[in-house]
């Protein structure tokens, strides 16, 4: 074989398993472009794989993407940027296919040649290109097209820029609305490069026609343009420009619409002036919508948009609707409300979140729906904060001792998690008389992961309350179940021990934990034999700590690892062995 | 043990799959460990015992926060791990990963899904295929299923069986008797334990299964099948069951089902059977994960094969 077709050889496969039947190959082939190019050099790459890849467009879309995505990073092997615009040929091409995917793919890897592209490459191919796309004479190319204006306009010449404005004014004004949707998503990030003259004068002629188009998907896309416009405006121009829009949106009879601009309702970007004066109106439509959907999206920013009002208007207008959402009958809107509420209590402050968040509070704890429950404890710690802990456990307290015994295991154990704050703030005495049989019942809960939950309070609660309240309540108790018949409570034992050894003195360890550590480890059980050794694993280092109780690690633990070590069952001898090696 | 596996069961348990090359290791691994199994397997107690799982990945992981996390727990699995839900590859991979790394804490035993033709049309082929790039990870699970044991009997009292009892089987050796290294057959003793069901009407003992494998066997003939078998209880999958666990003809037959909002549409609860060392047993009842529910939810566009019909 001579040089000249040793170098031919590469592209001579990659030809052939790009023509081949069997699309994975033709896959893999394009997958290894980046290789292919290497060994063809820069030049050859431009003048010979490019142009064929371009020839090759008519393929499968699974091959078809994956090229769209490999020619956005290629430009490293065509030498460099100043060819980049070679580029731009296959995916202009790939931009204008029928399959979806493919064309947002070949967009994407657009705008990522596109900064590359100096100002006369952009005058000379990018904006030919957005032009050919634009006119293009099927729905395809001019959905892609609508894409690519915001990338290439700052870099264009001011005589390009302007017919940029107006062709994509055109896009907006599409027949087919497909078109008009992409223009309206588009719209936004093409808005930002514009300038505020040519915003004002251009782009929100366009936005005002989109948001009155006859279509609601349409329609609905331009929250968010609405939204991206507004931050580039001061206050008083949004207002200018957007009330009457806004407000025709909040009550637009497609409920699609109503959702997007309640799901987005971030009056930040509107100013608070704004706000003030008259959204509160439109919101609280849409807190009062009809359709549930609205009604949770809405419920979702009811704190986002209080924190913008002053409290008077919040007590006046805005918390009715939050009481009547409280019983809303959609379960999922008291969820969304649940999550939320509690976010208005900062804002509220503490008299009148004790007046008027409260009741809702304890209505929304003993809501017939597991996630109401389960959102609003997950959230009671921002309560907490503003009216303190006393006050909150003396109303709440009964409704959460009853969510302890709740039926679904995650509402349980949000509860536990939140019992070491609630001790915290209770005291021992309060905590053993209300809380105390509580904890210690999870101990034995039907599903494993309360009893591993319990486990870590019970470290937290000896955190909180000491050493010597742990030896006199809760230790014995954790000891006793080491007996139970069932092996899973046995296990508790284990877990609980293992789990508060941290926390506890090397002294109780040995007089209170040791002796049943040893005597677990001749369980029949195989499980809890080598959980005992992870348990050895673990109280090692604490007893280490203190030299009265060092030796024990020799006279007792050591022994007990080395008996399980010769176990016979696999799993027992694997972890006490792997015990043993740090104190052989 | 291999920190390879330790790091592959991680891998999997965050629902990510490993590479190709590591299935077909952990594949040739895992058939060491089932080639020594009986065809029906002997398992101590305590052990939960658990019923159909499709795929459900999320659901899995709960059924663990329920029930304990392997190698805590001792489980046992009966069978139809894949098809259906849409994560039958992480789900089959990571109970396999399990089995090899803690061959004595889990048991599998075979389910009517774990065939070939069955898995090319429900759904774990197609999954295989999305998520490989090809059909090699189905083949060597395909091979996987053929090394599953047919039942396991805990303690000589409890019998564990996908589907049920065939009029050609009298007793637990005929079971033994069996070469199971094969696909699923059409008919036989085989067939019959992977597909028949209990019939609650039934006077007769045997009838015509509408499921077209396997038989509808009624209580006079899963009473003297306990009694001359000495066994006290079989337990047995592969029927949904809106809440859970279902026993029949006296509690001496159950049925426990462990996958909750079965197809994530069913609406149903799950549940596992814990049987402790003295055979004392405690159904726990579960529901779907947040996610999975989630996915049904807010997202019925999601990735993944397409649904597939109850």
């Amino acid at each position: 074989m001579n040089p000249e077709s040793e170098e031919l050889y590469p592209i001579a496969i990659l030809i052939d398993e790009l023509r081949h039947d069997d699309v994975s190959l033709r896959l893999n082939a394009i997958k290894r472009l980046n290789t292919i190019a290497l060994a063809l050099g820069h030049q050859r790459t431009r003048e010979e794989l490019i142009p064929f890849l371009d020839e090759s467009i008519d393929d499968e879309d699974e091959v078809l993407l994956t090229l769209a995505g490999e020619l956005g990073e290629f430009t490293e092997y065509i030498g460099g940027p100043q060819f980049a615009h070679i580029l731009l040929q296959p995916l202009e091409n790939l931009a204008a296919v029928e399959e979806t995917m493919v064309r947002d793919k070949a967009v994407e890897s657009l705008n990522k040649i596109c900064p590359q592209l100096s100002q006369a490459q952009l005058e000379q191919y990018y904006i030919p290109l957005l032009k050919r796309l634009t006119l293009g004479d099927w729905f395809t190319s001019r959905t892609s097209a609508t894409g690519l204006y915001a990338c290439g306009y700052p870099l264009a010449s001011p005589a390009s820029q302007e017919d940029m404005r107006k062709s994509f004014g055109q896009l907006c004004a599409d027949d087919t609305p497909m078109v008009r949707r992409a223009a309206a998503t588009h719209l936004g990030a093409f808005a930002k490069k514009v300038g505020k003259e040519h915003l004002i004068s251009d782009i929100i002629p366009l936005f005002n026609k989109l948001a009155q188009d006859e279509q609601d998907s349409v329609r609905l896309l331009t929250v968010t343009d609405l939204v991206a416009i507004a931050e580039e405006l001061s206050p008083e121009e949004s207002k200018a420009y957007f009330l009457q829009t806004l407000k025709s949106m909040v009550a637009d009879k497609s409920w699609r619409v109503r959702y997007m601009i309640a799901d987005n309702f971030l009056s930040k970007a509107v100013g608070e002036e704004f706000t003030r004066e008259d959204l509160v109106v439109a919101f609280v439509r849409l807190l009062k919508d009809n359709e549930a959907e609205v009604r949770t999206a809405a419920s979702g920013q009811v704190p986002g948009f209080s924190e913008l009002i002053d409290k008077d208007t919040i007590l006046n207008y805005i918390l009715p609707c939050v009481r009547d959402l409280v019983t809303d009958t959609s379960q999922h809107v008291r969820a969304a409300l649940a999550m939320q509420i509690s976010g208005l209590a900062p804002i509220l402050g503490k008299e009148a979140t004790t007046e008027h968040l409260l009741p809702l509070f304890l209505q929304l704890l003993k809501d017939e729906f597991p996630d109401v429950r389960l959102n609003i404890i997950s959230k009671l710690e921002t309560v907490n904060k503003v009216i303190g802990i006393e006050l909150l456990s003396q109303s709440l307290l009964p409704a959460i001792v009853e969510l302890a015994e709740d039926k679904q295991w995650r509402v349980r154990l949000a509860i536990i998690d939140y019992i070491p704050l609630l001790a915290t703030q209770l005291g021992v005495e309060f905590f053993d008389e209300k809380l105390g049989a509580l904890c210690m019942s999870w101990l034995g809960d039907s599903v494993f992961s309360i009893r591993e939950a319990a486990t870590v309070n019970l470290r937290k609660l000896t955190e909180v309350f000491g050493v010597d309240w742990a030896k006199q309540t809760i230790i014995p108790k954790v000891l006793a179940m080491g007996t139970h018949p069932n092996y899973l409570y046995r296990m508790t034992t284990i877990f609980a021990i293992t789990a508060m050894a941290p926390a506890v003195t090397p002294e109780v360890i040995r007089d209170y934990i040791l002796p049943t550590v040893t005597n677990l480890v001749s369980d029949p059980i195989p499980n809890i034999r080598f959980n005992v050794a992870k348990s050895i694993d673990a109280l090692i280092p604490v007893l280490m700590q203190n030299p009265d109780t060092a030796p024990l690690v020799d006279q007792q633990l050591k022994p007990a690892l080395i008996k399980l070590s010769e176990d016979s069952d696999n799993d027992v001898r694997f972890f006490s062995q792997k015990a043993l090696l740090p104190v052989q | 043990m291999g920190s390879d596996l330790d790091r592959q069961i991680q891998t999997l348990l965050q629902c990510k799959i490993i590479t190709e090359a590591e299935v077909k290791d952990l594949c040739l691994k895992a058939r060491e460990i089932l080639v020594e199994e009986s065809n029906v397997q002997r398992v101590d107690a305590p052990v939960t015992v658990c019923g159909d799982i499709h795929g459900q990945f999320h659901d899995l992981k709960e059924l663990f926060k329920v029930g304990g996390e392997c190698p805590k727990t001792n489980y046992l699995f009966m069978g139809d791990f894949v098809d259906r839900g849409h994560h039958s590859v992480e789900t089959f991979l990571l109970l396999l990963a399990l089995k090899v790394r803690y061959p004595d804490r889990i048991t599998l035993i075979r389910g009517n899904h774990e065939s070939r033709q069955i898995t090319k049309v429900y759904g774990f082929y197609d999954e295989c295929f999305q998520k490989f790039g090809s059909a090699n990870v189905w083949r060597y699970c395909c091979e996987i299923f053929d090394y599953l044991s047919l039942s396991a009997i805990i303690d000589d009292r409890i019998f564990c069986v996908h589907g049920g009892l065939s009029p050609s089987i009298n007793t637990i050796d005929q079971i033994r008797t069996i070469d199971r290294m094969q696909e699923v057959p059409h008919n036989g003793a085989m067939c019959d334990l992977l597909w028949s069901d209990p019939d609650p009407d039934s006077c007769t003992g045997w009838g015509l299964s509408p499921r077209g494998a396997g038989f509808l066997f009624g209580e006079s003939v899963a009473k003297p099948f306990l009694h001359n078998n000495g066994l006290e209880l079989i337990a047995r999958a592969h029927q949904l069951v809106m809440e859970g666990y279902k026993l029949m003809f006296d509690e001496q037959v159950v049925t426990v089902w462990s996958a909750p909002n079965y197809c994530y549409r069913c609406g149903n609860v799950a549940a596992i059977l814990e049987v402790d060392s003295n055979l004392n047993r405690e159904y726990t009842i579960f529901k779907d994960s947040d996610r999975s529910s989630m996915n049904s939810r807010t997202n019925p566009q999601r990735e993944g094969p397409p649904d597939y019909f109850l």
